[in-house]
């Protein structure tokens, strides 16, 4: 099976994937809107190692899946690390009655 | 085509034992969370965070035990003082590094167990403790990790656990508003950290570190990054990442605000234990994985991750400093502080990138680290115990503090001495080590480090006016109001270990200094698997016979070769 498209377009749309999230993550102020972009970002890295496992080869001693299974545990991590934000996002909402991240401000300096 | 034979029993269980500590503080994390919502469900917070505090330190001390068990010879014949080995198909290294440094850490946890029960902070002490203790599995697993995936899965572990802890004070809007920032901060970070270790993926094919090193530069000295745009990104992405974990400018901004805003435990956390366990981590991506493009062999100001790590150093010394004596907050006193010690770490670890000698280097970050959280949790003690009896934890709370509680006060004078790098405390052999090791770069025709370690100098004498500060109110400053009610053992026991331990291994360095080289060695060095035979008996891997990689070079070529024809119309080459 000899995979159509190259290699390098895998990769730039994932660097064009990483850009928008991190775009969103400077702009917005929302903060389930920034949950959402960095989770954009993470899966802009699983499209890299998704497409380097592809078009690679796996390194003498390592396993046959490794881009694989990296991409899967990282599916799992950004699972994990949304529902932690979530519960946070929640309480700052439940203090300050709004969903603004500029809004919590009672630290500085 | 991979075929695996069948594990032999034996060997398999020896792995299991060789992770006994963090097996049994996982487990004991459910114990703890148990107990709270099986028998401490109506108690008041005071007596079930009495209660859990005990049982969670029970473990941990159990866990210790299972932990020297890993350092002396024992009966169950693990004897790991001389070997080096990896475990779990090499994912993990089961060497003196990983033994000694896990020891530090739990021994920091204990004290932190201590420390947290004696200030009723919070209604949740099951969810405090049970994610305490896993914080820390993830601490130890990040410091054996030999592995990319295996590390990021540590490093998430450890954070997501630091994030709740972070925001668990109960009637503080700071607290919440401490968690949410370092759940911000520190995710982007991580994905950017990710988007750099896929790449490191990409550019070489493997995720375990000795291979990636391999990888990169064969059995040629270290290259360096020029004209290396792949590797330069790759480098940049996984600094950007690794600096927000270590807290260094210009990555710091979540730092000041979560340690202040955090209950003080917490935040003490997230200052010692996560930050030891970040230092080793990056010393591992930095100085083994991508070892090679250090800068070239015999010239480290060529491009190369030396540089950039030199410049974040340089930064987070002088910006840490001088922010800090601006600070009226006790936490984020300590908050710039630490930022200013993330820099004169990562003078040692832009050294064992460059150094003749990296062994001796990792050893200097390694004792450093280990001094400074046992400084940095002692004075994180102090700030718990402000917080608890006068509700706030300005610096002026300290005044007076010299005659009300002297024994209290000689701790703290000690532990700010020992950070300042005063002789005889052990900062100063800490800082001397790092310094000297980043001299140990300048031999002929090399960029000596020279002007990184005097800023470092330069900037001990500014860090001493703000530690000083500290100790002109505890001795010259009247006493203002009541400071505070009895001493609770809880604060005086991490107190006074921090001050015996800045005492003692300033006294007598090499009773620190020796293990901390011997864990540096294997540190470094490519772990065997503990059956020998690695990677042949290794039932996770593939073993491509010559005649498959060829194919598989072949087919990669080709495959390569046709997306250039498609892309030539027009679209210049892939």
């Amino acid at each position: 099976m000899v995979p159509d498209i190259p290699l390098a377009w895998f990769l730039l749309f994932a660097d064009a994937t990483f850009a928008v999230g991190l775009f969103g993550v400077l702009t917005r102020r929302n903060p389930i809107a920034l949950l959402m972009a960095i989770e954009i970002m993470l899966n802009a890295a699983n499209l890299n190692l998704l497409a380097f496992w592809r078009y690679g080869t796996p390194a003498v001693g390592d396993g046959p899946l490794t881009g694989v299974v990296f991409a899967v545990i990282v599916i799992t991590i950004a699972a994990a690390e949304v529902a932690v934000g979530i519960a946070l996002v929640l309480l700052c909402y439940r203090r300050w009655k709004t969903a603004d991240v500029d809004r919590y401000d009672t630290l500085s300096g | 085509m991979p075929t695996t034979t069948p594990q032999p029993l034996v060997p398999l269980a020896r792995e299991w034992l060789l992770i006994a500590p963090e097996l049994w503080l996982a487990l004991w994390g459910l114990v703890v969370l148990l107990a709270d919502v099986a028998f401490f469900r109506d108690a008041p917070s005071a007596r079930r965070a009495r209660f859990l505090g005990i049982l969670a330190l029970d473990g941990t001390l159990i866990a210790l035990l299972l932990a020297l068990a890993r350092v002396v010879p024992s009966p169950l014949g693990i004897e790991l003082t001389n070997q080096d080995y990896s475990i779990f198909g090499g994912t993990l290294a089961a060497d003196p590094s990983t033994a000694w440094l896990s020891l530090a850490v739990l021994i920091l946890l204990s004290l932190l167990l201590v420390l947290s029960p004696t200030w009723d902070f919070t209604d949740h002490w099951g969810e405090f403790f049970a994610l305490v203790l896993w914080s820390t599995v993830a601490m130890l697993l990040l410091i054996a990790a030999e592995e990319l995936l295996t590390l990021f899965l540590a490093l998430e572990t450890m954070t997501l656990c630091l994030y709740v802890i972070a925001a668990l004070e109960r009637d503080r809007k700071r607290s919440s508003e401490a968690g949410l920032k370092y759940f911000v901060y520190g995710s982007v970070a991580s994905a950017f950290f990710l988007f750099g270790l896929s790449l490191i993926f990409g550019l070489t094919g493997t995720t375990r570190l000795h291979a990636v090193r391999e990888a990169l530069v064969g059995s040629a000295g270290s290259l360096g990054l020029e004209g290396n745009i792949a590797g330069s990104v790759a480098v940049l992405l996984v600094l950007v990442g690794l600096g927000f974990k270590l807290a260094a400018v210009p990555f710091h901004a979540w730092a000041p605000d979560t340690y202040e805003g955090a209950p003080a435990p917490a935040a003490s956390w997230i200052a010692t234990g996560s930050k030891l366990a970040s230092f080793v981590a990056a010393t591992k991506i930095l100085a083994v994985a991508l070892g090679g493009w250090a800068a070239q062999t015999g010239s480290p100001d060529t491009p190369g991750w030396a540089l950039p790590v030199a410049l974040i150093s340089a930064a987070s010394m002088t910006l840490g400093n001088l922010a800090a004596l601006s600070q009226r907050n006790f936490k984020r006193l300590l908050a710039y502080s630490s930022i200013a010690q993330a820099g004169y770490v990562l003078v040692g670890v832009v050294a064992a990138g460059v150094s003749r000698d990296p062994a001796r280097a990792v050893g200097a970050v390694l004792f450093y680290m280990v001094t400074y959280s046992f400084a940095t949790l002692g004075a994180f003690a102090v700030a718990a115990w402000l917080a608890r009896d006068l509700g706030t934890d300005e610096l002026d709370d300290l005044d007076g503090l010299g005659r009300r509680r002297p024994i209290m006060a000689l701790c703290l004078l000690v532990l700010m001495l020992s950070l300042i790098g005063l002789p005889p405390f052990a900062g100063f052999f800490g800082k001397l080590a790092l310094f000297m090791s980043a001299l140990e770069t300048g031999e002929s025709g090399r960029l000596s480090l020279t002007w990184l370690v005097a800023l470092g100098l330069i900037n001990s004498a500014i860090s001493a006016y703000y530690y000083v500060r500290v100790l002109r109110a505890m001795y010259l400053r009247p006493a203002r109001g009541d400071v505070g009610r009895s001493l609770p053992s809880g604060v005086f026991w991490p107190l006074t270990v921090g001050a015996a331990v800045a005492l003692f291994f300033g006294l007598i360095p090499g009773a620190l200094f020796e293990p901390m080289q011997a864990a540096a060695v294997p540190l470094l060095a490519s772990g065997e698997d503990p059956r020998g035979l690695s990677p042949e008996t290794n039932p996770f891997a593939t073993r491509p016979t010559e005649e498959d990689a060829a194919r598989a070079r072949e087919l990669r070529r080709q495959q390569i070769e046709q997306g250039r024809q498609r892309l030539q119309p027009g679209t210049p080459g892939a």
